[in-house]
């Protein structure tokens, strides 16, 4: 071990992939761009919670906002990961079988999962759809979003919800786009081996 | 629609479990093939207008306060890989541990130990381990599969060591008190990290090939000194982030947020910052929790599911129903949790179960903080046990490319063997617990 | 006798908490009543949805019905914050109930909830809440910059008013909290329930009885699904309703004073009381609150002239 006691340059920062799925086409491109808002996020979540502790415990002055500001900025991250990483093909597969059928049938897998993707996307859509109706509108139909009911009683949950019908929407889209695209290109020769990366 | 409620419950729970299996081996992402499963169940059994159940799940799942750590250890971890910091550590941890067979391994268990008492939740310490401590192995000669095991065993321990979200969403369900939770689970958390060091010193002294040879020759001081100083700064974080939990200046999920903070911090005193470095980071955070919520989401939304079709009397019936020995009553509970560990997330498990086990554990005349500590430590089996092991899939979410999740699976049997003897010590045991 | 309904009801309390065994007893009386007609099964909280979702689900047909704390629902209309919690208003459950049952309460739940899709069938109570505290609090003047966990609804904008430091964590960080000493005292729920689940183990200054807060739990079902009931089952479960609200409150009182007694004879814990003159004054400061909430919404406004009209009419302000 010869490497280890000497101090080697630093390896350039692996910067995270930023080309999208070829197979998610312009809509993939699209919700790729937006993520780095998203991303910020969680920065800004940091440093709201950094706050928070220093006005509690130097100014003992707690803020009423903090917590639920970052909650709500880490949920529209964590939705919004969900298509991006549906857009990246990044979620998680156990391709034990995927592996075995040859690429014939590894295309027709993708179109069908692609497919049952976009179907049950839409169904989730469409009850995101029934959700907003009573979060975001009161019952005589005015728009009221549904606040947290705190002190500081912020519209958190309406807009969380309609963000996750918004999310849902594009989802469904994206796996449309990526059916089709599955459909139009040649089956994909040499086997992947291991999870899809 | 097709008539899913003729099946009856019995039938009903073994298609779910059919179907989940059988979705998972077709390639389809984890995450929708639960979604999937509780639409289905839920149209086929209650019918179109019960699908917001799901929707208003997720929703749930997403905004709670406790998940907001995850993100903070994730952008911790991926901060550090683009430093120097982790490499820095490592070689300084060699001072240490090189004289010893298998010793980064070993402090590989230790940095978790530590890592489990500044989290309550599991999943960012496997992605920071498995950033930072596998390469590291994989480079000095170590294992694969011993490397890969020692992640992510060591990285599950959030839960078993305390502050545990597990134990206190357990003390919440069974009314007991989350510090005598926590104070019974020291010792048994400490155990089975005791297993996890005992099981890499045998291997690495045993084997052939599994650990790099021990350190022979001696290090200069200056070099000593100066390899060092790379502890400082990470010792810097971890004081600041448990000082910040036990010192009472933060809570368990703002002291993550400090660990954040304090990474950045060190970056910019070793001058490797840039918003490029901190743009990544937060994409690749983007990324990783977007995949790991997903996960506990579908498995959320599938227990809501199951609980609306009848799901607590039916498991209830049917621990009740096993026989009249409270010993085989709580063993065939440890069988649930262990089949139930191969198909779900914590999260799901947990709002399925202890619902039912609570109140039979108590009616059993057990003692219920013990029952929470054994619960804790099956847990620690559902991380890593396949085809559904979210330790696995967060790790694969960093690896290398060529470890696949039938490599990290393998790797993982024995440290399974492991959590499981730790399971039968607690039960026959129960006075580890201190109670 | 066949089985004529079937009500799947989310609590908001946990399968192991002494309340839910008391819904559960009530669920099985109506059994019992109905000769087997109506079968009410009792589930725990978040088992279907989360418990500020339940409303939602049994608008939407998911649920049938919910017992549980309508201030999770102050989000949707402050006017639920203010008629659930009307923080200074009770002293004891009767109070609360006796409003609800005749004083117009139960008219303005069905008025805020039918419109929901809902029926409101009646009230329950776990009784006067105690405080949590690691610090001796002994009147209003103590409160100032106490660092405290409140949760959503109007109690914490009264401690804030009364010049305490909220914190809004969640109730899974309270424990912890108190510890480690991040926060002094939280607003939990009643001290058998804290005592059992160790909070007074390291907050050993709690105040009981309490003095801030009596939250009221509804019990609601599907409006369309309680059109559909023959008025022999409407009136069958809304007898049951005020029982459980007799056997609640009698038993959980019960539990108090026994874990009170186990904590005087123990020692380690010192538990204050406050006078009726700090409690009026804490009042006083809580009522000052109604009319900032009732400035929020119509709803909350009318729940406000009913309230302070039949407290006038009560000679109780
Ligand atoms: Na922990
Ligand atoms: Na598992």
């Amino acid at each position: 071990m010869s490497d280890t006691p000497q101090h080697s340059p630093l390896p350039e920062p692996e910067e995270v992939q930023e080309q999208p799925l070829a197979v998610s086409g312009l809509l993939g491109r699209a919700i790729t761009k937006t993520s780095s808002l998203f991303a910020f996020g969680f920065l800004v979540s940091m440093a709201t919670l950094i706050y928070e502790i220093l006005m509690r415990h130097v100014f003992n002055s707690p803020t009423l906002w903090a917590h639920e500001t970052t909650t709500f900025i880490c949920a529209t991250g964590f939705v919004f990961g969900g298509l991006y990483c549906a857009a990246r093909d990044k979620h998680i597969r156990v391709v034990i079988l995927y592996d075995i059928v040859g690429p014939k049938m590894r295309k027709t897998l993708d179109i069908i999962i692609s497919i049952v993707c976009m179907i049950s996307s839409g169904f989730f859509a469409w009850a995101a759809w029934l959700m907003v109706q009573r979060g975001a509108f009161t019952p005589s139909g005015d728009i009221h979003l549904e606040t947290t009911g705190s002190a500081f009683n912020a519209p958190y949950p309406g807009i969380l919800k309609v963000f996750l019908l918004l999310i849902l929407i594009v989802l469904t889209v994206q796996f449309f786009v990526q059916a089709v695209n599955y459909a139009r290109t040649a089956p994909i020769m040499p086997a992947k081996t291991g999870t899809k990366d | 629609m097709f008539e899913l409620q003729s099946l009856g419950i019995e039938y009903g729970t073994l298609a779910m479990f059919v179907l989940l299996l059988g979705f998972l081996l077709t390639g389809m992402p984890l995450a929708f093939v639960t979604l999937l499963i509780a639409l289905i169940f839920t149209l086929g059994w209650f019918g179109p207008m019960a699908v917001p159940l799901i929707t208003s799940r997720v929703y749930s799942f997403v905004s709670s306060f406790v998940f907001v750590s995850v993100p903070m250890f994730v952008l911790m971890a991926a901060i550090l890989d683009r430093s120097g910091i982790a490499r820095d550590l490592f070689d300084a941890m060699r001072l240490f541990g090189g004289r010893l067979k298998g010793g980064v391994a070993v402090q590989t268990i230790f940095v978790a130990v530590i890592l489990a008492a500044m989290s309550g939740i599991i999943g960012g310490e496997i992605v920071l381990l498995g950033l930072l401590a596998l390469p590291q192995m994989l480079r000095q000669g170590y294992d694969k599969n011993l490397a890969i095991g020692v992640v992510c065993a060591g990285g599950s321990l959030g839960t078993m060591v305390p502050p545990s979200i597990v134990l206190i969403i357990y003390g919440l369900t069974a009314n007991v008190s989350i510090g005598d939770l926590f104070t019974s689970a020291f010792i048994p958390g400490f155990m089975l990290a005791a297993f996890y060091v005992a099981y890499v010193l045998f291997r690495s002294y045993t084997g052939k090939n599994i650990a790099p040879p021990p350190q022979t020759e001696k290090i200069p001081s200056a070099e000593k000194i100066r390899l060092l100083k790379g502890l400082f700064l990470p010792i810097l974080v971890v004081f600041c982030v448990l000082g910040s939990i036990y010192g009472g200046i933060a809570s368990v999920t703002e002291a993550s947020a400090v660990g954040v903070a304090g990474v950045i911090a060190s970056t910019i005193l070793r001058r490797e910052f840039s918003l490029p470095m901190l743009k990544a980071a937060a994409l690749q955070t983007l990324s990783t929790c977007g995949m790991i919520v997903w996960i506990g989401i579908g498995a959320s939304a599938l227990v809501g599911v199951f609980n609306l079709m009848g799901g607590i009397k039916f498991v209830s019936s049917l621990i009740t129903g096993i026989s009249d020995d409270p010993t085989i009553i709580i063993l065939f509970m440890m069988l649930i949790l262990f089949v139930l560990g191969m198909f779900l997330d914590w999260v799901g498990i947990a709002l399925l179960t202890m619902p039912i086990f609570v109140p039979i554990v108590k009616d059993l005349g057990f003692d219920p903080v013990w029952f929470g500590v054994l619960f804790a430590m099956n847990m620690q089996v559902s991380f890593l046990s396949p085809p559904f092991g979210p330790a696995a899939f967060y790790l694969k979410s960093v690896a290398p490319p060529d470890i696949s999740l039938g490599d990290i699976f393998r790797s993982l049997f024995p440290f399974i063997c492991l959590q499981i003897l730790a399971v039968a010590i607690l039960i026959i045991f129960p006075g580890i617990t201190g109670r | 006798n066949a089985q004529e309904f079937t009500l799947k009801i989310q609590s908001s309390d946990a399968a192991g908490v002494p309340n839910f065994e008391l819904e559960q007893e009530w669920a099985e009386r109506i059994g019992t009543m109905t000769g087997g007609r109506v079968e009410v099964e009792m589930l725990p909280v978040n088992s279907i949805v989360e418990h500020a979702e339940t409303q939602d689900a049994i608008a939407a047909g998911i649920l049938d019905g919910h017992i549980t704390d309508t201030s999770y629902f102050s989000g949707k209309d402050p006017a639920f914050g203010l008629i659930a919690n009307p923080v200074g208003a009770w002293s004891a459950p009767s109070e609360m109930l006796r409003f609800v049952e005749y004083g117009g309460g139960k008219e303005l739940m069905n008025s805020l909830l039918n419109p929901r899709g809902l029926q409101f069938i009646g009230a329950v109570t776990p009784g006067l809440e105690a405080f949590v505290s690691s610090v001796p609090l002994d009147g209003v003047a103590d409160l100032k910059g106490l660092k405290m966990r409140a949760p959503e609804g109007m109690v914490q904008q009264v401690f804030a008013a009364a010049g305490a430091a909220p914190v809004n964590i969640p109730q899974s960080e309270v424990f912890t909290s108190l510890d480690k000493k991040v926060i002094d005292a939280a607003d939990a729920t009643v001290f058998s329930t804290n005592q059992a689940m160790g909070l007074h183990d390291v907050a050993k200054h709690p105040v009981y009885p309490g003095f801030h807060s009596m939250p009221m739990l509804e019990v609601s079902i599907n409006k369309t699904k309680w059109d559909s009931m023959p008025e022999d089952l409407q009136a069958i479960l809304e007898m049951s309703v005020r029982d459980l609200a007799h056997d609640m409150e009698a038993r959980l009182a019960m539990k108090d004073m026994e874990a009170v007694a186990a904590a005087r004879k123990d020692g380690g814990v010192t538990i204050h009381n406050w006078s009726a003159e700090e409690r009026a004054k804490f009042r006083q400061i809580a009522t000052s609150q109604w009319e900032k909430v009732a400035a929020r919404s119509e709803d909350a406004q009318k729940v406000y002239d009913t309230l302070v009209d039949y407290l006038k009419s009560q000679g109780m302000i």
